[in-house]
């Protein structure tokens, strides 16, 4: 499987998907994409747009209604078992909601994606502690992480979803909380897990993010697509 | 490896997170693992006791006059009739009078007014070894009865109809405290499982989502399981022989014990323990995994 990550150049692939909700909440429709392996991805879109329901679907955590979703290759839906959970470690996810375990210290919660792949415990730590430092987070290491605020919360969240070097990397709104300079610290984090090869996608209202940017950036409207830039 | 060393440690967690239901999970199972084996090493000393016993067991004839040649012939068929059996001795009223008088030693001079045949034939009739049910027994002795020229039959009817029913009281006593067993140690373990399952939703969920293998996450509930099987019998075993052993201290010398040949498990029997209770506890882990783990 991890082979095939890496040959194939597409990452991510969706053909006509669409998620309703009932009664007849339509999250997304008729959504048809490609996403280059290696590339950073910007979606924005206002509040509701179905952002965060398209990286669920990538993701596995929802089903599409219809449609089809590859990821690596793989018809994400199709997958099972074993299979999944493979492909499962080699993305890494950044939640909305960052689904962080509150009675855990920041160093575990980061420790989780690693351990599930069986990385050695030394070559965890060194990773904690290393993600600790890119993030400003360095004195947090053994805190609770129901005692940090929303924003270092957040980039726990984010510490977890590339610590285990992931081919792939979701980011629900990453820079919701921070100010500029810790926004940079993140981007900056971001942009070196894809300066190793890892794809990027981000969903945010943070227009600072991706404007000067030269990466693609497709626009949500009431969960269809309203525009999707070119890039360069 | 590194796969093991998470599980051990998920394990752990589990352990430390609800050690209050874990340490009565624990003493439930040990408790249910001490009153079984108790009762079935008790069971297994008499099931001894009576083969001991059964060895010796020969049911006696007595016949209302000294049987002739012709005579003898005529009842042993009559007897290998009924069922094969080990050995027919006949005993004359002469024989009878010397055995008699071997036994009372040097009380012996008390016969000396009496008639060399005061006593009656007999014939002793050792069953085989497979005839040991009471009831067949007792149906064997009343077909003896029922033969022409016996008086009566005895085999210390009392003692064994009295042994037999002991040992039928035990046999349920077995059962019941197997069941208990049984039934301890799988719901104890599922509920514990169940609690510490139900304690970690969020996490369950966050490792499938990070991708955690199916056996990442079960595994450590599996080693639960075994681990309460696995440590709730060493400590109820330990205990039952510490009791045996005290018992056996307290009550040594020519008692009951002694009689009995009081003997412990074999290590065969002590391992079978153990690999029950260990795969008892399993089931009960597997089963909440089942049904509180859909992955
Ligand atoms: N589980 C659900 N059940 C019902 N409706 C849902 C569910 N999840 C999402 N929706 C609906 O789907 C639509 C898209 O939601 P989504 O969370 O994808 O928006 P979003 O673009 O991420 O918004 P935001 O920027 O606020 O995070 C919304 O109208 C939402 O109410
Ligand atoms: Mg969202």
């Amino acid at each position: 499987m991890a082979e095939n990550m890496n040959s194939d150049n597409t990452m991510i692939e969706m053909i006509k998907v669409s998620r309703t909700y009932k009664p007849n909440i339509t999250a997304l429709s008729d959504i048809s994409f490609s996403i280059k392996t290696g590339e950073m991805f910007f979606l924005i879109g206002r509040s509701g747009a179905g952002k965060t329901t398209l990286l669920k679907l990538i993701c596995n955590m929802e089903v599409p209604t219809k449609g089809l979703i590859e990821v690596a290759g793989h018809n994400i839906n199709q997958l099972k078992g074993n299979d999944l959970a493979h492909l499962r470690q080699k993305i890494g996810v950044a939640y909305q909601d960052f689904k962080l375990l509150s009675d855990r210290t920041v160093a575990e919660n980061i420790a989780i994606s690693m351990e599930v792949s069986c990385k050695k415990p030394r070559a965890i730590k060194q990773q904690v502690r290393d993600l600790l430092d890119q993030l400003l987070l360095t004195d947090k290491h053994n805190t609770i992480t129901s005692e940090l605020s929303r924003g270092e919360q957040q980039r726990v969240a984010l510490a977890r979803a590339v610590a285990n070097s992931p081919r792939l990397i979701l980011v629900d709104e990453p820079t919701g909380n921070l100010d500029a300079a810790t926004t940079k610290q993140v981007m900056d984090l971001l942009n070196r897990s894809k300066q190793s090869g890892a794809t990027i996608v981000i969903a945010t209202h943070d227009a600072s993010i991706y404007q000067q940017s030269k990466h693609r950036v497709m626009e949500l409207q009431n969960g269809a697509i309203h525009s999707l830039t070119k890039g360069a | 490896m590194n796969f093991w060393f998470a599980v051990f440690r998920q394990a752990g967690r589990n352990l430390r997170q609800t050690w209050t239901s874990q340490l009565m999970t624990f003493l439930t199972v040990s408790l249910s693992v001490l009153i079984f084996a108790f009762f079935y090493l008790i069971y297994t000393n008499m099931l001894g006791a009576g083969d001991r016993l059964s060895d010796d067991l020969r049911l006696i004839v007595y016949l209302e006059e000294e049987p002739g040649t012709e005579m003898k012939e005529q009842l042993r068929r009559k007897i290998e009739n009924f069922d094969d059996v080990e050995e027919i001795i006949f005993i004359s009223k002469a024989m009878a009078y010397e055995r008699f008088a071997a036994q009372l030693g040097d009380d012996s001079d008390v016969l000396a007014d009496m008639p060399e045949d005061f006593l009656p034939a007999s014939i002793e009739v050792v069953p085989l070894q497979t005839l040991r049910g009471y009831n067949q027994i007792k149906l064997f002795s009343e077909y003896l009865a029922s033969l022409p020229g016996t008086e009566k039959v005895q085999y210390g009817q009392e003692w064994v109809e009295r042994f037999y029913y002991f040992t039928r009281l035990l046999t349920i006593v077995v059962l019941l405290s197997g069941t208990l067993l049984i039934l301890t140690a799988t719901f104890m373990v599922a509920y514990t499982i169940r609690l510490t399952i139900m304690g970690r939703r969020d996490e369950l969920e966050l490792l499938k989502l990070v991708g955690a293998t199916n056996s990442y996450i079960r595994t450590p509930f599996l080693i639960e399981g075994i681990l309460q099987g696995f440590m709730g019998s060493i400590i109820g075993l330990s205990a039952l022989y510490g009791l045996f052993r005290w018992i056996s201290l307290h009550f040594a010398g020519p008692g009951i014990l002694n009689l009995f040949q009081f003997n412990f498990f074999s290590f065969q029997v002590t391992l079978i323990i153990v690999l029950g209770s260990i795969s008892l506890c399993s089931l009960g882990s597997y089963s909440s995994i089942r049904k509180f783990l859909k992955i």
